[in-house]
């Protein structure tokens, strides 16, 4: 099926009514009876099993007026869940002649009758506040860390809906607002602080502690930190531990983003009541903006016979400051204000239309313009300065809803199908790319294009997708959808027990954040199949990351690609991230690995458990019963088997995979027994998981484009967009499921391009607002 | 590595540099807004607090054996001993519209929904949810005007989790236990240093009539984006108009603190300088990030900023693990102990602890001056959960504790029993009573309690 935009609007004229149609032949000889042979037994209306009962589609009319029903038929029938284990199954060709069917139908009657949704007013999320704030700004400090939690829906921190605005958050952007144009035009008058940075004490001060420091340095820290202005800082190194008096102590390095600022040669006393002889400092003038501090010793080239010598360590660092501020006048911010420099009205004017476009998403009107002005005088008067009027006009900017809102104008009508539909404006069609792709603010270039109505042409707007997706920005889409597709936002607040699993420390917990990030982006970047999420061959990893999964032959603490041989790791699943989230604190869970491939890789999520679930008989259970004995209850059970011989047999085949993510082959005493059986088809560890993955693999498909399409959206999908996200796999298929492929699928997907009317409100004509 | 970070006073700088150089006032250093000192209080104003443990508790370990004034203190309550006389131990008390009554699984984002408000929560993932205006928010919105912040919601855990929160729910009702409408839940605060830059200022150095310049420029800010906000308006849908409500009146809210503070300024007042430090983020530990917010409330409180508080010591649901005690274990799953005696006990010494720490907060309060008495003797502090039983999900006979004087309206030293299922709301009504706001009813509530005094 090709776009909607351009193949329905003829296709609407040739529909036909359901009567006398082919449909409705096929639907008496062939889809009645195998409803009646294979699913009223147990789904009719006296059992209505699963609250269904299919008695009542009695003509091809339903699937019309039982849409819901039907969708949820052809699912369950199209991935074998249904008849279930245990009943007779029909032969497939005649259960993909019934899915066949009933999917062309729903297709063709979606396409008649099309509704793409409608998205409510959207506030800007805290990722997407920090993003337009530093875009539209150059500001470097991320204000929206301190706002409160977006609340989530569907999985995701960014729909429309969900997102709520209570008075706490009123407050802070109106802080926020004061800061941010503040800090941009260098007005602010930084107080000296003193930031503390403590070496981790679990990590050995013996070695060199970073790729970033030189060769024959060992231990110390090195950490970005954030200057907040031109001026005079101090640093001050405090040491710890004792040294071999009968060799000189080493030297102290401090460095500025790699550029040595001082070697300390000074004596060192690490007596008690000589604290000043262990402490070091310097006062120095840096720049605003982040720079990398490094404290480090020069290896000591003496050795002493000593096996373990007693050796010097860094305690910490303080960086405090800054003294004599000076207001940078040159800075990216005020670059990136100051258009014109004449401190003339009409320079504001152009400096705040200019602003004001960019943070509103679109051209500014008269009376947005005077009231910008307004404020601008008012802040001058008030301050004295010409600066001093922006900053209040800017304030005023950050507060207005139409930047903390997405406020989509009415829409042009247009027809699709026999709907009536608005096509969402170039203007709002380039806020929708943009927030979809980079988390942000559309950029000059799409700006131009959508005010020259020429967004929506089908080259232009391809290479502006291709040009986004390649643009650093597009790293949004590997923090915000794939940070919560796969949970790695979990990853930062998860606890494994450290008495069980020492080795779990913030290294290891970051690397193993990035190692996924880094996947999805090669995905993303490369534009390679997504089906390489299942069991690509490859993946990234350092030094710590490869000695943790017994892999050899990496050295160095540089993320780099690694080919992947043999059935332990591949794709996403068998990463030490995905395991660790979906793992408790002191072991592992098959159940919810199990539903969590579920839900994020087949978009089936087992129902919740039902009420008055019965305890399961623990007196039989002693502490000699392995993990996978205790669960065999579930089974035994059957209001429990339904739903837990799906989850627990899929967490049953990364048994292997311990709650950190480490292979291993026994679970205590008892040995690991990775087997079990799906569908009636036999699993027995991962390699088994992941072909029964690829065998079904249009499931995956259809539930990556769910996600993404949701992410893409800003709102939870429904019944009618069930046949667009068909659409779009199908079409992903044909491309070799190219990660570009999808991205384009959505973009040119009739929910977002188009958007349901809104319910006539009278003989008021359509609304087109002024500033176009 | 750790990082910590703390403004200067002017003499750590000094010191730091050997230097004599004429320092900023900083803010950390001055109130928002330059008090004159402190006329004579009139009566001292009642407060209302609220502080929600999640999960249940082991109820016996919690439930005192005997009722009345004899009654013994419990294994969970031993560390409130020393305010025995002060509290109030309440038995039978139940949240109905926690039950599923025909909605299936979610009995923590129930617990928490009904706790403060006695309604039945739509189960809803999405946007449509819908509960009720909590107890709290409903003092506010009486008693709130007289105070630059109607209210305070505080928590200890930010609800950054992925995934759904609880079977078939937003996690809306999970992450916060006050509700201002049926539509709006205030989320909690979990970094003490924004709590206290809201209540005192954000840190930069601003004097006075600087100040009184930006609360008159914010004020004409505030009208202007309000009038874009009607514009707006006129153009959308139901949603839409929603969620610009929301906009709406949060800044009526802000406009109506700021006019209060310019007031504060010109009248003088009480004394609102902060007592303690400005906090440089959340601490590392559970305990000390637990005491540093009941700081806040009581600072809060002393200085009248606010009347009316919660605090969640955990969202509901949590799964956070006290190893400080012994328990790896996360929190929520260790609660559906299945009557295995170790687990039982891991989640007793979890309660004592959350009970170590509210007898901290009533600690401070009693040690505080608040006119003529102290702010224990002033305030109304609940403490509870919306679960008692958190293996079972029971929402009945819920454990619940009443602490303070309520300005001599409570007396203490008693355990009470109610009949079993008399509605939570019925208490709150009671409470209501004492801060001189007397609603018909508040969700599920038939009428009030007896015996709160004597």
């Amino acid at each position: 099926m090709k776009r909607y935009l351009f193949y329905f609007v003829g296709l609407g004229l040739a529909a036909q009514t359901p009567s006398a149609t082919p449909a409705a032949d096929e639907f008496s000889s062939s889809i009645r009876p195998f409803l009646t042979r294979n699913c009223q037994g147990c789904h009719n209306a006296k059992n209505k099993t699963g609250g269904l009962a299919v008695d009542q589609l009695t003509s091809a009319a339903t699937l019309t007026t039982h849409a819901d029903e039907w969708e949820k038929i052809l699912r369950k029938v199209k991935t074998g869940e249904m008849p279930p284990v245990g009943f007779p199954k029909p032969a497939p060709a005649i259960a993909s002649r019934f899915t066949a069917w009933a999917e062309t139908e729903l297709d063709r009657l979606a396409a008649q009758r099309p509704d793409p949704g409608r998205v409510t007013a959207h506030r800007l999320n805290r990722t997407e506040y920090n993003n337009a704030v530093r875009d539209l700004l150059a500001v470097d400090f991320t204000p929206a860390d301190d706002f409160p939690a977006d609340d989530a829906g569907y999985g995701f921190d960014n729909i429309a809906d969900v997102l709520s605005l209570p008075p706490l958050l009123m407050e802070k952007y109106l802080s926020a607002a004061g800061k941010v144009s503040r800090q941009a035009l260098g007005l602010v008058k930084i107080s000296p602080a003193l930031d503390k940075y403590t070496t981790d004490r679990r990590r050995s001060q013996r070695v060199r502690i970073s790729d970033d420091l030189p060769f024959g340095t060992r231990g110390g820290l090195i950490v970005k930190h954030r200057f907040p202005a031109d001026g005079d800082y101090l640093m001050r190194i405090r040491l710890s531990g004792q040294f071999d008096k009968s060799i000189p102590a080493p030297l102290l390095d401090l460095r500025l983003d790699g550029v040595r600022l001082k070697l300390f040669e000074t004596p060192i006393s690490m007596e008690e009541e000589e604290e000043e002889k262990r402490r070091f400092e310097l006062r120095v003038p840096v720049t605003a903006g982040r720079h990398e501090v490094a404290v480090t010793f020069l290896e000591e080239t003496w050795k002493t016979e000593d096996v373990a010598p007693k050796l010097l360590n860094v305690d910490f660092v303080e960086i405090g400051g800054p003294f004599n501020p000076k207001p940078n006048l040159n800075s990216p911010s005020r670059q990136r204000i100051f258009t014109c420099r004449e401190q003339t009205e009409a320079c504001a004017q152009t400096i705040l239309s200019g602003l004001a476009r960019k943070a509103y998403r679109r051209p500014v009107t008269i009376t947005e313009n005077a009231a910008l002005m307004r404020f601008f005088r008012m802040g001058r008067q008030d301050g004295g300065t010409f600066d001093a009027g922006v900053q209040l006009a800017l304030k005023s900017m950050l507060v207005s809803p139409n930047f903390l809102f997405r406020m989509e104008q009415a829409g042009l009508p247009a027809k699709v199908g026999e709907m009536s539909v608005e096509r969402v404006t170039d203007l709002d069609l380039a806020s929708r790319l943009s927030f979809f792709l980079w988390s942000s603010l559309p950029d000059n270039e799409l700006l131009t294009l959508a005010t020259q109505k020429k967004l929506r042409e089908p080259a232009v707007l391809r290479a502006q997708v291709k040009r986004m997706l390649a643009d650093s920005k597009s790293r949004a889409l590997v923090s915000n959808f794939a940070g919560q597709w796969l949970h790695l936002r979990n990853l930062s607040q998860i606890k494994p027990d450290p008495d069980k699993f020492p080795e779990f420390d913030p290294e290891l917990r970051e690397s193993l954040g990035r190692e996924t990030e880094l996947f999805f982006e090669a995905v993303m970047r490369e534009d390679r199949s997504v089906v390489d999420f299942l069991d690509g061959p490859f993946s990234y990893l350092n030094e710590r990351l490869a000695k943790y999964y017994g892999i050899k032959g990496v050295e160095g603490s540089r993320f780099r690609r690694v080919a992947l041989t043999g059935d332990q790791r591949s794709g996403v699943l068998t990463q030490g991230s995905i395991l660790t989230v979906s793992s408790y604190p002191t072991r592992t869970s098959p159940v919810i690995r199990g539903k969590w491939i579920l839900e994020n890789f087949l978009a089936a999520p087992p129902p919740p458990p039902p009420p008055n679930v019965p305890e399961l008989k623990t007196e039989e259970i002693g502490a000699t019963a392995s993990m996978r004995q205790q669960l065999e209850q579930h089974r035994a059970n059957p209001a429990c088997a339904s739903c837990h011989a799906r989850m627990d047999v899929i967490g049953f085949s990364l048994e292997n995979y311990d709650a950190i993510g480490r292979w291993r082959t026994q679970d205590g005493k008892f040995p690991i027994d990775a087997s079990g059986t799906l569908n009636g088809v036999q699993l027995n560890g991962p390699a088994d998981l992941k072909a029964l993955l690829r065998s079904r693999q249009d499931e995956f498909i259809g539930c990556l484009t769910e996600k993404l399409l949701t992410y893409g959206l800003g709102r939870g999908l429904e019944r009618a967009d069930k046949p667009v996200v068909r659409s779009i796999s199908r079409n992903l298929a044909r491309d070799d499921y190219r990660f570009s492929s999808l991205v384009m699928g959505i973009v040119e997907s009739l929910p977002f391009q188009m958007r349901r009317a809104p319910a006539p409100k009278g003989p008021t004509a359509v609304k087109i607002a002024s500033a176009r | 590595m750790f990082i910590t970070r703390k403004s200067l006073d002017r003499r750590t700088l000094l010191r730091g540099l050997g230097l004599g150089i004429a320092l900023p006032m900083l803010d950390a250093m001055t109130p928002a807004f330059a008090a004159a000192p402190a006329k004579a209080a009139a009566a001292a104003p009642r407060r209302l607090a609220f502080c929600y443990v999640p999960n249940g508790i082991i109820m016996p370990a919690w439930t005192p054996a005997t009722a009345g004034k004899d009654y013994e203190l419990s294994r969970v309550m031993q560390p409130l001993a020393a305010y025995r006389e002060k509290m109030l131990v309440l038995s039978g008390l139940a949240h109905k519209n926690g039950q599923a009554l025909g909605d299936g699984p979610g009995d923590h984002a129930r617990a928490a929904a009904s706790f403060l408000t006695g309604v039945h929560p739509k189960k809803t993932e999405g946007a449509d949810i819908l509960l009720g205006p909590s107890v709290d928010q409903v003092a506010a919105e009486a008693i709130g005007k007289h105070t630059r912040f109607a209210s305070l919601e505080l928590g200890l855990e930010s609800s950054g989790m992925v995934g759904n929160c609880d079977s078939g729910y937003s996690c809306a009702y999970s992450n916060s236990i006050s509700w201002r409408s049926a539509t709006t839940p205030l989320p909690p605060e979990v970094n003490p240093r924004a709590v206290f830059e809201r209540l005192f200022g954000d840190g930069e150095n601003f004097d006075p009539q600087t100040r009184a310049v930006m609360a008159r420029q914010d004020k004409s800010i505030l009208d202007f984006v309000r009038g874009n906000v009607s514009e707006l308006q006129t153009n959308l849908g139901g949603a839409d108009k929603r969620k610009l409500d929301e906009y709406l009146y949060s800044l009526r809210e802000i406009e109506r603190r700021i006019t209060d503070a310019e007031k504060q300024a010109a009248s003088g007042g009480r004394d609102q300088s902060p007592t303690i430090d400005k906090p440089a983020g959340i601490p590392v530990t559970f305990e000390d990030h637990a005491k540093l917010m009941f700081d806040l409330q009581v600072v809060a409180m002393r200085t009248d900023l606010t009347r009316v508080m919660t605090l969640m010591i955990g969202r509901e649901g949590s799964n956070r693990t006290y190893r400080s005690i012994g328990v790896s274990e996360a929190h929520h799953g260790l609660s559906h102990h299945l009557n295995a005696a170790e687990k039982i006990e891991k989640i007793t010494k979890i309660n004592i602890l959350h009970a170590e720490l509210f007898a901290y907060f009533l600690g401070q309060l009693a040690s505080t001056p608040d006119g003529d008495g102290t702010l224990l003797d002033h305030s109304m502090v609940v403490y509870g959960s919306g679960l008692s039983d958190g293996n079972r999900h029971d929402h009945h006979d819920l454990p619940v504790l009443v602490a303070g004087g309520g300005g001599g309206t409570l007396q203490g030293g008693r355990h009470i029993k109610y009949e079993s299922k008399t509605p939570m709301t019925n208490l709150y009504l009671s409470l209501l009573d004492r801060l001189g706001v007397k609603p018909e009813t508040i969700g599920d509530s038939t009428g009030r309690v007896e015996h709160l005094s004597l």
